[in-house]
């Protein structure tokens, strides 16, 4: 994956956080993809949209009790690199 | 409590009943009512005699840790798993603890004093013995066979008391009013300890013979969908963002939920566009049940095509609407008499009692109509805010950011988000340029439950009161809907 496409992988990620928390965090909180969004206002209701929103967009099936650790759900950059993983494409 | 108990007596009796049938499953696990009650019976003495706190996800270990507590003669207490070192800091002070049943991780981080050594029950349940320094602050009532907790004010939740006559009326009210049978499968997604799966779900459930199942993980609408059709589910029990998932576009294939009856929802409303977009989709109509925590379940809508309203009163309960005078004809506050009302909170003495009148029946400050027999509500005339099902009291938001340097005024009120979730927005009036949002949202995540934290933080210069000092949020919102660079 090329250098635009991983920014615009991030920015879609970006936009799903934002609708997955309906706009209790702000977009410019986002702009950095290493913050932890526990830390930033990301609840578990949020947790709930934001997994539904990532198997939808990009057709991948998140099971969290296959998944020993679940920091990849922490930040944007993490999630990305999961998404690519999971597609077996390098970040 | 004393050595009779209501519920397991109730229990019991279903179990020699139906030995042979399934009676819970979840994970890896699948027990009949024979295995059931063995499991229960075998677990009793594992268990610290006295006050055991259930802190715990949905899962058989639940059911059977707190069916064995009741078998044992002590006393269950349903936290949320969700409450927060301070609020079952403060349950202990108020209620006792003797012991806490959770997952074996959180018991490992939990830091209260006087924590005993873990006692594992399976791979990642342990009851987790804790020590007494004093004697709580009140003793619950001879009678006393659960207590479940409800929001109260700086950080104390507001502990419930039920007799094992309420909490049995509760669910046979609630298998009769909904014709629960053996046949019914119930996957239960709202949390054993909120009011709507304790009484649709947990007793109720065996007392009809049927089985309940739990689900392992998130419930996001594909592997809610598969287990479904997997596991021949009838009954599910959600909250209305899983109903919007699943009539969001991409959910799951309708034909997955073909075997569903009933779909409830409860805890808070359902938005009525997700109502008929979802029988549009599934074919099924999504009961929109009304309960109060002190009371239990109140009503159910039995006609599958009868589409307005919350539903008729369930059997054992009634309703009555007390007209106030700015009312319109026929609207007033709901007021509700059932058998399977709270005995009282145990630690605010005298508050429900000062709530039921002399007729016996809970003045709910909930605003509504009766149509068609059907329960219709209008509004609310208390101050609480229901975020997912859970009652929040302002005061305790406003407590936490009040004691901040620098905040001179703030009020919190209900609002939503762009998914049209509740939310608390809290409004502040700071003296100092150091009170950020950032600052507050800290604050309140230090101190409060997370579903209790604001989504929401706006600064104003001044929050409008009137002349007995309460503030006017309906000027507020108008406010700062017209100065929205400052809402968070």
């Amino acid at each position: 994956m090329n250098e635009d496409d991983l920014a615009a992988m991030k920015k879609r990620v970006q936009r799903l956080v934002y609708m997955a928390a309906g706009g209790k965090i702000q977009e410019e909180d986002l702009g950095h993809h290493d913050t932890d969004l526990r830390t930033i206002g990301l609840d578990s209701l949020g947790y709930l949209n934001l997994l539904e929103g990532l198997e939808r967009t990009f057709g991948v099936s998140i099971d969290l009790d296959q998944e020993e650790d679940h920091s990849f759900l922490h930040t944007i950059d993490n999630i990305v690199r999961h998404l690519l993983a999971r597609r077996g494409e390098a970040a | 409590m004393s050595g009779r108990s209501i519920i397991r007596d109730a229990l019991r009796d279903c179990l020699d009943r139906h030995r042979r049938r399934p009676a819970v499953a979840g994970g890896s696990e699948a027990l009949s009512y024979e295995e059931l009650g063995r499991r229960i019976e075998a677990a009793a003495p594992l268990l610290p005699a006295g006050h055991v706190g259930f802190c715990l996800a949905n899962r058989p270990e639940y059911v059977i840790l707190y069916f064995a507590t009741l078998v044992a003669g002590h006393l269950p207490l349903l936290l949320d798993a969700n409450f927060n070192t301070g609020e079952i800091e403060a349950i202990r002070g108020d209620c006792g603890l003797d012991a806490l049943v959770m997952e074996r991780t959180k018991a490992e981080t939990l830091d209260l004093p006087g924590k005993g050594e873990p006692i594992p029950y399976g791979d990642e349940v342990v009851v987790l013995p804790l020590a007494r320094d004093a004697g709580p602050a009140f003793a619950p009532r001879p009678d006393t066979e659960v207590c479940r907790f409800t929001s109260g004010t700086t950080g104390r939740p507001k502990c419930l008391e039920f007799s094992g006559h309420a909490v049995v009326s509760a669910a046979r009210n609630w298998v009769l009013g909904t014709a629960m049978t053996v046949d019914d499968r119930t996957l239960c997604l709202a949390a054993l300890s909120n009011g709507l799966a304790f009484n649709t779900s947990l007793l109720s459930t065996f007392l009809a013979g049927g089985e309940l199942c739990f689900l392992k993980g998130v419930p996001l609408t594909r592997p809610v969908a598969r287990r479904i059709a997997e596991s021949g589910i009838t009954r599910l029990v959600a909250f209305p963002t899983l109903y919007r998932n699943f009539a969001a576009p991409g959910g799951p294939d309708p034909s997955l939920l073909a075997g569903l009856k009933h779909a409830i929802s409860a805890g808070a409303p359902l938005w009525p566009d997700v109502r008929e977009e979802f029988r549009a989709l599934y074919g099924l109509d999504i009961s929109d049940y009304y309960g109060i925590a002190e009371t239990g379940p109140c009503t159910f809508e039995r006609d599958a095509d009868h589409h307005a309203g919350l539903g008729q009163p369930l059997p054992g309960v009634e309703i009555r609407i007390a007209p106030g005078a700015e009312d319109a004809p026929g609207t007033g506050e709901v007021l509700v008499r059932t058998a399977s009302m709270t005995s009282g909170y145990l630690n605010h003495p005298g508050l429900f009692e000062a709530r039921v009148d002399a007729e016996g029946f809970y003045h709910s400050g909930d605003r509504g109509r009766m149509i068609d027999g059907r329960l219709h509500l209008v509004g609310r005339t208390q101050d609480h805010i229901n975020v997912a099902g859970r009652k929040i009291d302002p005061t305790e938001i406003i407590a936490v950011v009040s004691a901040l340097d620098g905040v001179a005024d703030a009020v919190a009120f209900p609002d939503e988000d762009l998914n049209r979730e509740a939310l608390v927005h809290l409004v502040v009036v700071a003296s100092t340029q150091e009170v950020t949002r950032s600052a507050v949202a800290e604050a309140c995540r230090a101190r409060l439950a997370p579903y209790k934290v604001p989504g929401r933080i706006s600064f104003v210069q001044e929050i409008p009161r009137n002349g007995i000092g309460k503030p006017r949020i309906a000027l507020l919102r108008e406010q700062l809907g017209t100065r929205k660079e400052t809402v968070a």
